[in-house]
């Protein structure tokens, strides 16, 4: 009897090789036995195969311990153990490309033969680079070293169904496979590692090592977060997933802490943010988006905030202005270790969120704590000191760098005939006075014209005040309205009325009554912006007179360009830096005077960003290091994560499976009744809807899918 | 070899088969599948239960149904088993023998058919390819014969012989035809004669079903006889009956062991006979029925037998060993030991049972069953 063992790992065809030798032999009217010791499996283990070959009917069974040949598959595996036993003129024939002296000395007595079979089986294109298929080649040898013709192999591979490159590999095998009869002590191949036979049960393995397979031979899960298209959307670049997870953890202390890594200002956000994050959940298809803004304006309320810390040992470092871009910009310069001194015309700090926004959405209280926060990390404040171009250049003179965050100030004027002091006012302005003293507008007819925020903030401020009759006039619709839809909403509910598709014309007197005339409109092609574009309806008939007794212009601002000398003027999207009057500080811009998109979350994020490029500027690159790490990067979850980049592909929909939740709706939010909301200043919206014994903030913030994060489930590789 | 099972089946115009896989019975799912049956069907279910279900179910319709399975999937399938025998089906099922979990364990052990000993089955246990082609074909014609009509299960070591491939004899179709005619299942469902199957049934009736059962068993031996002269006819060749005996004549020792641990055996005895020690071998290849009468009859002169059990049931030990043990009732002249080996796949060498004959030969009086190990 003739007895083979092959020396394979799981996966790579040594039972197939078996196989065929024992095919080769049965062509030859021999009894033959082939058969696998298996064992995990999986791809990768060390298995056996044998071959028995026999004149008379083979009766043995089980696995062969003295062999007269033994096929090393894998080159891993060489040691003296796989050919035990005194078998003289046995073969070890090994897939390698190293010369068969290489391996005499852990053979002796044995003939040893070597043959590069990856390589042949690479050539021929059997498996991959990485997994190449050797049984083949490893057939063409062996029949070569057993004394065959290459007939024989050309047999056994097509009765067991194989030719072309199959049979082209034997042939290139057969040719090349090199052999020694006179074993010498050369150098030592590496032997594989042995291992101790140990207990399934043994507690420091947890199991046998034959089970660690298939990762352990060729594959390594790969995992990779994706993206979040909540992250993704946020314009103050705020790691929505991660504060909401954490909130849905119960760690409100670290939710918050995630927060205020990218702004300072999650109380306000938490409620006058549009909230691109919402639009774009993945959960809003299946019941209702996350509501990420009420748990961002809970976390503001309920967790502990840091105590601020204060780095220092940086530059000093002025800001102009001292709106959401301006602070926001302070704050991250402070947390890098700058000293910063916020310079602001007003004699309050705020900017458009204390002059802009009206209190019933935004209470000053809210307002004052985040301001506050800000100024603990050290930052010095100087108010009332409006800066010009002569102020900028002195104050580029006095400090290392200089952020302008002015926003825009240069508010539009309506271009229409009539119009008269007294009667007209930008609604910017009409907001900011009327914080400071309440102006009774009893029985008034108020009329706005915009669509914007400012527009339904005015028109909301003026049923507060008492006016009769509130009209919004707008020369497109309500759908392509920018105001924050909720908002809108809230007007309706409160009584404003909305004048759809009119566009003013003039102001007329008549009977010592005020009228803004306006022209019907229809909507065309969109415009660059996106939207329909408006087009007047000729003719007088198509002239509407819309009575008013005031008259609020909202129709939008522009930066200030005056602080610049020419030819410097700052276009959007403008960040700077840029030097003036050849001050050696250079000069940043940020917020909605460097293009912004006009709401509070994109004045933070270019905030942030501009205080990241100073900090860069001014320390370099280890700077940047560490702005990279205060900016963006957290350390990396625990678990298998091998990348994160931040260009990860995004989490959308499909990525999902939305039957695999239970449809939960959103958390109730409370919000206080129409009627009793017209009467003063108090906040609308509330937060969540408090009922004894239920936690809204985990509950609302346990629907986040935590779309992208990585579970480690190893699925994806199986 | 399982392909070889599955072509046993196929040759036997198997018309029907529900089936599930688990290693190591894949193949014989696997080449059944890929077979183009011109009339039957292959049903591939949710689990072995359905398996079993599906053929009990072609089985009353008259067909000839076959299934396979292994260790666990055996216990899952086990309520339909008895069904199938209480049912009076003659369905075949293959088990390729493999080690019940947990632990996990993909190895040869017998535990898993013998834990269906008390169905009403008849049991088969082969030691080679050869012996498991012609044994699924007798057993069909066995199970069918209408003095038995019971299920039977063909037993192969799981990978020993199920993943082996060797040289086998298969027969052609036309010599199957003619041993194996088509089913004639005399309680089949008939359109003209609609009946109800396993209703409820008062105590005595149910008493004697299973006494009619106990009959069926009682007439297999005789029933057997007439098939492996009719198999030696058409084929030319004559499959072992239920107790194969070598070298029992005149023997002292024998071993009775089963499946390719009777090879391995074999080879022992052949040894020792050559120095002249009077040694012999009996194979238990039928289990159930269990034919205590031939089994002393092979046992031949022998005063101290070695029963092998790759199967253990905890609290009595082997499960051959106590039916040999019952076998010789009131013979205190024999001394029967029982060794436990091989559980779990153990390799069971020529070295561990040329031990174990040295150490029953040496042994005064019988003890406890013997977990046996290579090295002692």
């Amino acid at each position: 009897m003739i007895e083979f063992v092959i020396h394979g790992r799981g996966g790579r065809g040594g039972v197939t090789l078996a196989k065929l030798i024992a095919g080769a032999y049965y062509r030859r009217g021999l009894h033959v036995q082939a058969f696998g010791i298996y064992g995990a499996e999986r791809t990768g283990a060390p298995v056996q195969a044998y071959v028995r070959v026999d004149e008379r009917e083979i009766d043995v069974y089980g696995a062969i311990a003295t062999p007269d040949h033994v096929i090393i598959v894998d080159p891993s595996l060489v040691s003296p153990a796989v050919a035990a036993g005194e078998r003289s003129g046995g073969w070890i024939v090994i897939n390698t490309g190293q010369p068969p002296e290489t391996f005499a000395g852990v053979f002796p007595g044995r003939r040893v033969a070597t043959v590069d079979a990856n390589a042949i089986a690479v050539a021929h294109g059997l498996g991959t680079q990485a997994v190449p298929i050797v049984n083949t080649a490893l057939l063409g040898a062996m029949a070569r070293v057993l004394g065959m013709e290459i007939a024989a192999a050309e047999g056994a591979l097509g009765d067991a169904g194989f030719g072309g490159a199959n049979v082209a590999a034997a042939r290139a095998a057969f040719a090349e496979v090199v052999t020694t009869e006179e074993p010498g002590e050369i150098a030592q191949p590496v032997l594989a590692e042995q291992h101790a036979s140990m207990s399934f049960l043994d507690e420091r393995v947890g199991a046998r090592p034959s089970t660690h397979t298939g990762a352990w031979a060729s594959r390594l899960p790969h995992s990779r977060e994706l993206r979040p298209l909540c992250n993704d959307s946020c314009p103050a670049g705020n790691d929505v997933r991660g504060f909401v997870q954490a909130a849905a953890a119960g760690d409100d202390g670290r939710a918050l802490a995630i927060l205020l890594e990218t702004s300072p200002f999650p109380g306000t956000c938490g409620r006058v943010c549009p909230a691109p994050c919402m639009d774009a959940c993945n959960r809003r298809e299946l019941d209702g988006a996350v509501d990420v803004r009420d748990i961002e304006r809970a976390l503001a309320e309920c967790a502990a905030w840091p105590r601020p810390q204060r780095p220092s040992g940086g530059a000093p470092v002025a800001v102009v202005g001292a709106g959401p871009a301006g602070l926001s910009g302070a704050y991250h310069l402070a947390r890098l270790g700058h000293p910063v001194t916020v310079i602001e015309a007003a004699p309050e700090l705020g900017g458009l969120l204390r002059g802009g926004i009206p209190e019933y959405r935004l209470p000053r209280v809210v307002l004052e704590r985040e301001i506050e926060f800000i100024l603990d990390h050290g930052v010095e404040v100087r108010t009332g000191q409006p800066v010009d171009r002569a102020g900028l250049r002195r104050v580029a003179r006095e400090y290392s760098a200089v952020l302008v965050a002015t926003g825009q100030q240069s508010l539009r004027a309506l271009d229409v005939p009539g119009a008269m002091a007294g009667v007209v006012e930008q609604g910017l302005e009409f907001l900011a006075h009327t914080h400071a003293a309440a102006e009774d507008l009893s029985g008034a007819a108020v009329v706005i014209v915009g669509g914007g925020n400012t527009a339904v903030d005015a028109a909301r401020t003026a049923v507060r005040l008492g006016a009769r009759d509130v009209r919004v006039v707008y020369r497109r619709t309500r759908a392509e309205m920018p105001a924050i839809a909720e908002e809108v909403d809230e007007a309706l509910a409160e009584g404003v009325v909305i004048e759809e598709l009119l566009s003013p014309a003039g102001l007329c007197v008549r009977d010592g009554r005020t009228s803004l005339v306006c022209r019907r409109m229809v909507l065309g092609e969109p415009d660059e912006s996106g939207r329909p574009c408006p087009t007047g309806v000729d003719g007088d008939e198509a002239l509407v007179e819309v009575s008013c007794d005031r008259l609020l212009l909202a129709v939008g601002q522009d930066g200030d360009l005056s602080l610049f000398p020419p030819p410097v003027a700052p276009v959007a999207p403008f960040r700077g830096p840029m030097s003036v009057g050849g001050a050696s500080a250079a000069v940043y811009v940020c917020g909605d005077l460097a293009g912004g998109e006009g709401t509070v979350s994109a004045a933070i994020g270019s905030g942030r960003h501009a205080a990241l490029a100073i900090h860069a500027a001014l320390a370099g690159a280890e700077g940047d290091r560490e702005a990279g790490s205060l900016a963006a990067e957290r350390p990396r979850p625990a678990g298998p994560i091998a990348e994160r980049p931040e260009d990860a592909p995004l989490a959308g929909p499909e990525t999902v499976h939305l039957r695999a939740f239970p449809r939960i709706p959103p958390e109730p939010v409370s919000l206080a009744a129409p009627r009793l909301r017209r009467r003063d200043f108090a906040e609308v919206r509330r937060g969540f809807a408090q009922r004894s014994g239920h936690d809204p903030l985990t509950a609302e913030a346990s629907r986040c899918f935590s779309c992208g994060a990585c579970t480690g489930c190893d699925l994806c590789v199986i | 070899m399982l392909a070889a099972a599955g072509e046993a089946n196929r040759v036997a115009r198997g018309c029907c088969s529900g089936v599930y896989p688990i290693t190591p019975q894949t193949e014989i799912m696997e080449s059944l599948t890929a077979y183009p049956f011109t009339k039957g069907a292959v049903v591939t279910v949710e689990s072995e239960h359905s398996a079993m279900g599906v053929c009990i179910g072609a089985s009353i319709a008259g067909a000839r149904a076959y299934t396979a399975s292994a260790a666990n999937g055996l216990l899952y399938m086990t309520e339909n088993v008895f069904a199938a025998g209480y049912y009076r089906l003659p369905i075949v099922l293959v088990a390729a023998n493999r080690t019940i979990g947990p632990p996990w364990n993909i190895w040869v052990d017998q535990g898993d058919s013998l834990a269906l000993r008390d169905a009403a089955m008849l049991q088969f246990y082969c030691e080679s390819h050869q012996d498991l082609v012609d044994t699924i074909l007798v057993a069909f014609r066995v199970a069918e014969d209408p003095r038995v009509l019971l299920p039977a299960l063909v037993a192969q070591d799981g990978f020993v012989l199920s993943h082996a491939l060797m040289d086998v004899d298969l027969p052609d179709q036309t010599q199957v035809d003619a041993f194996l005619p088509p089913l004639d299942l005399p309680h089949r469902i008939r359109r003209d004669h609609p009946r109800i199957y396993g209703g409820l049934t008062w105590p005595r009736d149910t008493q004697r079903q299973r006494e009619d059962i106990e009959h069926a068993m009682q007439a297999v031996p005789h029933v057997m006889e007439g098939v492996l002269d009719e198999f030696e006819t058409v084929f030319g060749r004559r499959p072992a009956g239920a107790f194969p005996a070598a070298c029992t004549d005149d023997a002292d020792l024998v071993i009775v062991a089963c499946n390719t641990m009777a090879r391995t055996a074999m080879h022992v005895v052949e040894a020792r006979r050559a120095r002249g020690e009077r040694v012999g071998l009996v194979r238990a290849k039928l289990f159930r029925p269990f034919l205590r009468d031939e089994l002393v009859r092979a046992l031949g002169s022998a005063r101290r037998v070695a029963v092998l059990d790759r199967n253990h049931s905890p609290g009595s030990g082997g499960i051959f060993w106590a039916e040999v043990v019952a076998s010789l009732a009131g013979r205190s002249d024999v001394l029967v030991q029982d060794y436990i080996v091989g559980l779990g796949g153990t390799d069971v060498p020529h070295a561990v049972i040329d031990a174990i004959v040295d150490d029953l030969a040496a042994r005064e009086c019988a003890g406890p069953p013997v977990f046996f190990e290579e090295g002692g």
